[in-house]
């Protein structure tokens, strides 16, 4: 792209379109931009090598030279981690600035750790035990990510954790029910805090934000201790805290693809109503022989009591600005949970109610905006809950057929009419 | 530079933790095997590949379960000590199990749970940590083959060597009538050439 418009600069300037002040000025502006994607592909590049020559590193002893002796085979064992070492020591003492040496050789340590640990659980015939493995290897690794400065290695351990938690939570039956995933969890808060702070914009900040908060999304479910049910409470209430989050200021004010808490916060949301409009899933709900343990004092119910506290905070701060006179129905829906468990199966019919609002609202604000995207969003919205529908309810298929079809016109029609209203505007 | 002394002595701390684990691991196992009893545990036929760390043969062991009387005491995954003694045809055999460590000298194993059944007479069945034998990538697949045929073929006799110690085990080898695994897959190997 840049080197089309330096190509065309001279015949600009000969066609009196811009003054050589001004060509000059291109010239600085894309000779500057290209330096900075050159150092980002170096920086990828530096990555992706560092990725690959560690995995190679691993295969190649996995091979299992038996011709070796155990001792020999232990020695070697210990190359991945020390070449990574000798490259941080390095980059510490020499390179400290240089973010392309920081991240690539601290990304090679971390395998390393990894490497040289699984090699001698070889050697040895451990089978061991994954979890432990896992924590070991996030643990031992978790300091070069402040020492380094280093978020390629924060990523992985974002990735490490989670996967730990769904490993002894979900996957190991009976679950082994530990909280040291929080733990390790707060071991990553001030780099992303750092992250935000100093480097909102930058790529880095974009995958933390999306990591943490999916990360949280997975392993909330791990606290289910017999009561499964009331997560859904808890995940309500996480939602709105996301949406919050990505209503304030700080995320509100960044490209949306920054602002993974507001997306992931709605469509949640949207999720859970969904879920909440089925009139069996209420008499799921209330099916007492369901709960193994007393309610008040499950993890559960007190996860979902914090949360719910925390949203309601939230909440006031965002709107106490405005003193609650502009607030949308998605902010108030976790305060809903409440009433809606009181109210049986009637509940399903409010959750109805409460989906077809947002949808027409979306609708509506599409069209004062002008945006197609939140018209179409709305819309679709609205044919999902009638599709919802037809699993639960006895229409006919006339009736069916009929709301289907006006649901394409509507599709169509408001489509029509927004498109030619931006034309009439354009004129 | 204060700060980078500063920065270069936390990150040597970090590299001796780094050294230490794999270095305990090798100190661990190199102690069961220098200085721990052996057992025998004879073999059941079986399976693999582990993209982290190669090409391995799966063990399965003929004296895996023990029949206790009340089964309600016990929940799979929990940890257990398993006291071992040895039978009259030199196999290792499963005593008795119990939630606390043996203190007399007996040769006992620190396992978990697999599971409960009351479908063979209210057994427990365990999970022994030294079921994967690591292989040459080269061999392994003969040495799979051998243990198969080994295990179905009821006049030969497979067997792992294993060195335990304060309830920890390590495998010293899997040996087919005597005669070490890896020299049967070397020669199968050769004679496939």
């Amino acid at each position: 792209m840049s080197s089309n418009i330096l190509n065309e600069l001279p015949v600009l300037l000969k066609a009196n379109v811009i003054n050589e002040e001004t060509a000059q000025k291109i010239k600085e502006h894309y000779s500057k931009n290209s330096d900075y994607n050159q150092n980002k592909l170096f920086m990828i590049f530096g990555i992706l090598g560092a990725i690959l020559s560690g995995l190679g590193i691993i295969l190649i002893l996995a091979h299992n030279w038996d011709d070796l002796s155990n001792t020999t085979k232990s020695i070697i064992s210990f190359l991945p981690l020390l070449i990574g070492q000798l490259f941080c020591g390095y980059t510490i003492l020499k390179k400290s600035e240089n973010p392309i040496w920081r991240e690539s050789s601290s990304v090679f340590l971390f395998f390393g750790i990894g490497a040289s640990i699984s090699l001698i659980a070889q050697i040895y015939n451990i089978s061991g035990d994954l979890n432990s493995f896992i924590v070991t290897w996030m643990l031992l690794s978790l300091p070069l990510v402040y020492l380094l400065r280093t978020s390629i290695v924060s990523l992985l351990y974002i990735v490490g954790i989670t996967y730990y938690c769904c490993n002894s939570n979900y996957f190991t039956y009976p679950k082994e029910q530990t909280y040291l995933f929080w733990l390790l969890f707060l071991g990553i808060i001030p780099h992303y805090y750092q992250l935000l702070t100093t480097k909102p914009q930058s790529n880095f900040t974009l995958f933390h934000n999306w990591f943490l908060a999916i990360s949280i999304m997975i392993t909330l479910g791990s606290i289910g201790d017999g009561n499964e049910k009331l997560l859904y409470l808890s995940y309500m209430c996480l939602f709105a805290i996301y949406y919050f989050i990505g209503r304030n200021s700080f995320f509100e004010n960044q490209k949306l693809k920054f602002n993974s808490y507001r997306i992931i916060g709605k469509l949640g949301t949207l999720i859970i109503l969904f879920v909440y409009t089925f009139k069996s899933f209420w008499e799921f709900f209330h099916k007492n022989e369901l709960y193994k343990n007393p309610i008040i004092t499950s993890p559960e119910f007190i996860i979902a009591s914090i949360l719910t506290i925390i949203a309601a905070i939230l909440f006031y701060k965002k709107n106490n600005k405005t003193n609650f006179k502009d607030f949308g129905i998605l902010e108030i829906i976790f305060l809903l949970n409440i009433l809606l468990i009181l109210m049986g199966e009637f509940a399903a019919i409010i959750a109805n109610g409460i989906v077809l609002a947002i949808g027409l609202l979306e609708i509506k604000r599409g069209n004062q905006l002008n945006d197609l995207r939140i018209l179409n969003f709305g819309l679709l919205i609205i044919t999902l809950l009638i599709t919802c529908r037809f699993f639960d309810t006895d229409f006919s298929f006339i009736v069916r057929g009929i709301l289907f079809i006006s649901l394409g016109l509507g599709f169509f029609l408001t489509n029509y009419v927004m498109l030619k209203k931006r034309n009439r505007n354009e004129k | 530079m204060k700060n980078k002394n500063i920065l270069l002595i936390l990150f040597l701390f970090v590299v001796m933790a780094q050294l230490f684990v794999p270095s305990q691991m090798i100190y661990n196992q190199e102690d069961i095997l220098n200085t721990g009893k052996i057992v025998k545990f004879q073999c059941e036929p079986i399976d693999p590949n582990d993209p982290f760390r190669g090409k391995y043969i799966t063990l399965k062991f003929k004296e895996s379960a023990i029949k206790v009387k009340n089964l309600k005491e016990w929940n799979s995954n929990e940890t257990i000590f398993a006291k071992i003694e040895t039978s009259k045809d030199g196999f290792a055999k499963i005593k008795s199990i119990s939630r606390t460590e043996p203190t007399d000298n007996s040769i006992y194993l620190k396992l978990k749970i697999n599971y409960i059944t009351e479908y063979e007479g209210n057994k427990i069945y365990l999970d022994f940590p030294f079921n994967h034998f690591y292989m040459n990538e080269n061999k392994a697949k003969n040495a799979e083959k051998v243990y198969t045929e080994s295990t179905i073929d009821t006049t030969k006799i497979a067997y792992a060597l294993i060195a335990t110690k304060n309830g920890e085990a390590v495998i010293k080898d899997v040996l087919i009538d005597n005669i070490s695994i890896k020299e049967l897959a070397k020669a199968n190997n050769n004679i496939n050439k």
